[in-house]
């Protein structure tokens, strides 16, 4: 019997939904917009996920024109930041009209079944990092708790999950937010970084991580910390949380992988 | 979120359990609780708990309630899937039948931890010591009838009826939309429940799973997620109505009480003339009018026959007709006591519909009038101000601003239905047909809990859908034809035109000679030229195939042009077109409906496509020949076969047009209007 459907199946390819426009398509039929991920399972998902028009509409950020932020064009902000926590920050795609669109349905409408794709989408962010070095933890910034309640989920932790699973790195929550502060939307660069300030702290006890390096030549090996989250647009949020990590954990080195880009 | 589950005593001295999702405000309302448990459940298995508990004929039975309670807390959960979990009781152990200690009397200190979590601790102290004044509760309590008067005929989820509360009372109160919610709902005045209704819901033989009581969903439409604000990891979450704000299973939906409505029965009969119908528009209105009193309700009911069965069959009948309520329930007909207005396209639906909005109105009933699209309400809404100027008129549409206006004449977008409950005496319903009611369930579970249980629907369309001509057919849905134009010329009989299938004559690049000729023809007679295809994919090559040609056709280069559901440039296009710039339109289904352009033909270009079904080439079909000074359209069905939907569309046009000529609507040679 089960012989027999999964003949029926291959004899008679089932068409797929796409996630966002519900339109049925054939997974590998027609031409698609290349995928610039080389993980199989994300790419997968990717591919079953979404119809031709609606992964052509992905802007992906290809090539960078800032070293530390990821930024597609030239970036003034990365100049005028005279300190620099983390070390450097890598976004998946554009923000732009679209994304808008996605992360608010994620996001605000609550259509958690994009939650595979976004972290795929993330992947995308990760390899070129982890083509670099190596990393021992992956975290998120958490969103306010009044928030979680309200939405029923906190969005960077599902995409981090997602994403820690796809390349088998060890997901551990490690940051809290100690002060609520209003949707950074709203706010101009100079108010979001005022704001930011002293919004986190990293849980405490601290994490035990890292490794004793057996290797010759680097006996002290820094932990080298993957923080996540969905949106940079000045990297407000991404220096607070990179501090308050360097608080805790004083030989980490923090890396942000970024849903987009803005 | 999560809500507390308490026992407290109803009117005859049982015991009943309820939820409150503000314990804070249910100890002001000073009633009696007998027991509460410990811990908040998620909002689902909170109100599962609830029935349960006053599902069972023995509360007051050994143990006591509080043992009752907690077991009703374990099966819950356990019929949510988590097993083996205990659960604390606050208040008093021993029976209901213990008349002297039925007061609360949880210790300080286990009151003191029981309501720590529920954030009220130190208030509900307050309220103890408030108990004898009342005065400071006057408030509240008027805040919350208010609210109640708000919420009336709605079903809202927490943050629509939070958003409702903010911006109908006063700021103190509208603040606090949980407290206002649990006083109404300690009123009587609204019903609070889980937006995903328990499985205990239904407490028949055979269980089912999880509904959306917004929108009617089953649990095939969901999907089960952590969800941080119950705590629980398999919160399930309707994706069907996602569009419109979550509904959750832990997620609060305000029920309001049902809007007093007028008696139906009691509309005035007579029709006036003020709305300037023609003959055929004035009988399907008079029908309509005499369905709405009740008057031929009679022949829904003795469809089946049974009334005059004695003996032995009574029990077959009675079976055979909930199994058949059960299938039609199923396949989507028409809700129950709703009338058909069957008019063909042009026929002027809108102005019909007008004599029966006056009469319920002024019977002071309340209207809604639902329509798939946006612009039809934008468009529609000037037009219904101007005829019910004395009417108060709320437009609800995605982004509109009357959204919580509490008004006699509604008008909205479908989807703005799933915000209502028992709400509207007469439900109109436009295009039932079209795009989103098609084969959505959702949407017509929405249009039958909008209205009142003793309100009606009137269904409009030009096509109805099988199922519903089929009920008429049978006599079960009672129906109105209008089977001529406003008009009064029969409507343009489509005719076949051999032609090639589209894909093989794009991929050659040639349009065949009788294509052609038959497009230049209408060209020269000076008409508009619609030219639909079936797929996207189509128009653009045929556009420039079609400007290739232009020479042949009698047109120039750019009085050719494609629309399609993504062109940007899709309403400047066909506002060209109106204008006469454009003469020739290629286009898919989008413009299927709802576009009237005056001296028009039809040309549909591979009319045997799986795409075009009966319905959208008839529609299309009516696109030609509306106005009066050109009522003969021309429409021709290009298409290498005939098939069964072009058939039987010309044969549904030949009927509408034969049953005209034989009611006497059309208009004898000569004649004037």
């Amino acid at each position: 019997m089960i012989g027999a459907s999964k003949l029926l199946a291959l004899l008679r390819p089932q068409g797929r939904n796409c996630l966002l426009c519900g339109q049925t398509f054939q997974v590998g039929g027609g031409r698609r917009a290349p995928i610039p991920i080389r993980n199989p399972a994300a790419r997968k998902v990717l591919d079953e996920g979404f119809c031709a028009g609606c992964i052509s509409r992905i802007p992906w950020i290809v090539t960078i024109a800032c070293p530390i932020c990821g930024r597609p064009e030239r970036c003034g902000d990365c100049l005028r930041r005279r300190e620099r926590p983390f070390v450097k920050c890598r976004g998946a795609v554009r923000y732009d009209d679209a994304m808008k669109e996605w992360l608010a349905l994620y996001k605000y409408r609550g259509l958690e079944r994009l939650e595979a794709a976004f972290a795929a989408m993330l992947a995308a962010a990760v390899e070129p990092l982890l083509g670099e070095t190596r990393f021992d933890v992956v975290t998120s910034v958490p969103i306010a708790p009044l928030r979680l309640a309200d939405r029923g989920f906190d969005q960077a932790e599902r995409v981090a999950r997602g994403m820690a699973v796809l390349y088998r790195l060890p997901y551990r929550p490690m940051l809290r937010r100690i002060r609520h502060t209003g949707k950074q939307s709203f706010k101009g660069r100079k108010d979001r970084i005022e704001d930011m300030k002293g919004t986190f702290a990293a849980l405490s006890p601290p994490l035990a991580l890292g490794h004793v390096s057996e290797a010759l030549f680097s006996p002290t090996d820094p932990v080298r910390i993957m923080l996540v989250d969905d949106i940079y647009t000045t990297g407000a949020t991404m220096t607070e949380c990179s501090r308050a990590l360097l608080a805790a954990y004083p030989n980490a080195e923090v890396y942000g992988a970024l849903w987009a880009r803005s | 979120m999560r809500a507390i589950v308490y026992v407290r005593l109803d009117e005859s001295g049982k015991g009943e359990a309820c939820l409150s999702v503000d314990w804070e405000a249910q100890c002001l309302t000073g009633r009696r609780v007998v027991c509460r448990l410990k811990e908040p459940l998620p909002l689902g298995i909170a109100e599962e708990c609830c029935q349960l508990f006053n599902g069972r004929q023995d509360r007051g039975a050994p143990g006591g309630p509080d043992r009752a309670l907690s077991g009703a807390a374990e099966a819950a959960w356990t019929a949510a899937g988590a097993k083996g979990r205990a659960f604390d009781v606050a208040g008093e152990r021993g029976g209901l039948s213990d008349e002297g200690r039925r007061e609360r009397t949880i210790n300080a200190a286990e009151r003191e931890r029981a309501m720590g979590d529920a954030g009220g601790g130190r208030l509900a102290d307050k309220a103890e010591a408030r108990a004898a004044n009342t005065e400071e509760m006057e408030p509240w309590l008027a805040a919350a009838e208010q609210a109640a008067a708000c919420l009336r005929g709605r079903s809202l989820l927490r943050e629509e009826a939070a958003a409702l509360l903010e911006e109908m009372l006063p700021p103190p109160y509208g603040a606090e939309p949980l407290r206002v919610l649990e006083l109404a709902a300690g009123l009587g005045a609204v019903r609070l429940a889980a937006a995903i209704a328990p499985r205990a819901a239904d407490a028949g033989p055979r269980r089912q799973g999880l509904r959306c009581r917004r929108c009617g969903s089953g649990e095939e439409r969901m999907r089960r997620t952590r969800c941080a604000s119950c705590g629980r990891s398999g919160c399930a979450v309707c994706e069907a109505c996602a569009t419109l704000g979550r509904s959750r299973e832990c997620e609060l939906l305000a029920l309001g009480a049902e809007q007093p409505g007028a008696a139906l029965a009691a509309l005035s009969p007579a029709l006036t003339d003020r709305w300037g119908l023609s003959a055929a528009q004035r009988s399907a209105a008079e029908e309509a009018l005499r369905f709405l009193r009740g008057e031929a309700g009679a022949r829904r009911a003795g469809a089946w026959g049974g009334a005059g069965l004695r003996g032995p069959l009574r029990p077959l009948v009675a079976a055979l007709r909930g199994l058949h309520a059960r299938l039609r329930s199923a396949e989507l007909a028409a809700p129950e006591r709703s009338f058909l207005l069957w008019a063909v396209t042009g026929a002027g639906k809108t102005e019909m519909i007008f004599p029966l909005v006056a009469a319920v109105l002024e019977a002071g009933g309340r209207v809604l009038i639902a329509t798939p699209r946006r612009d039809v309400v934008l468009e529609l809404a000037p037009r219904l101000r101007k005829a019910f100027p004395e009417a108060a008129l709320a437009v609800l549409y995605g982004g509109s601003e009357d959204r919580w206006a509490n008004a006699e004449l509604t008008l909205a977008t479908t989807h703005q239905l799933l915000r209502f409950q028992g709400a509207f005496d007469l439900v109109l319903l436009d295009e039932l047909d079209a795009f989103p009611y098609h084969n959505d369930p959702v949407l017509h579970y929405a249009a039958a809990k909008a209205r009142s249980a003793n309100g009606a629907t009137v269904l409009l369309s030009a096509t109805p859908p099988a199922g519903l001509r089929r009920e008429v057919r049978s006599g079960r849905t009672p129906c109105a034809r209008v089977p001529v134009r406003y008009h009064r010329h029969p409507l343009p009989v489509p005719a076949r035109l051999r032609v090639p299938a589209m894909a093989g004559l794009l991929a050659r690049a040639e349009l065949p000679r009788a294509l052609v000729r038959e497009l230049a023809a209408s060209v020269s007679r000076g008409a508009q030229v619609f030219v639909f295809v079936p797929y996207i994919k189509h128009v653009v090559p045929l556009v420039r195939l079609l400007k290739k040609r232009a020479a042949s056709l009698g047109l120039e280069k750019v009085q050719i042009e494609g629309t399609y559901s993504s062109d940007p440039e899709r309403t400047v296009k066909v506002q060209q077109f109106r204008q006469v710039s454009l003469r020739l339109l290629v286009t898919t289904t989008i413009l299927e409906r709802g576009v009237t352009i005056p001296r028009s033909d039809v040309f549909i270009l591979g009319a045997h496509q799986a795409m075009f079904d009966e319905a959208s080439l008839v529609q299309m079909a009516g696109r030609a020949g509306r106005s009066a000074d050109d009522p003969f359209g021309r429409v021709r069905f290009c298409s290498p076969y005939l098939t069964r939907a072009q058939r039987s569309a010309v044969g549904q046009i030949r009927a509408m047009n034969r049953l005209a000529g034989k009611r006497g609507y059309l208009r004898r040679k000569g004649e004037r209007a």
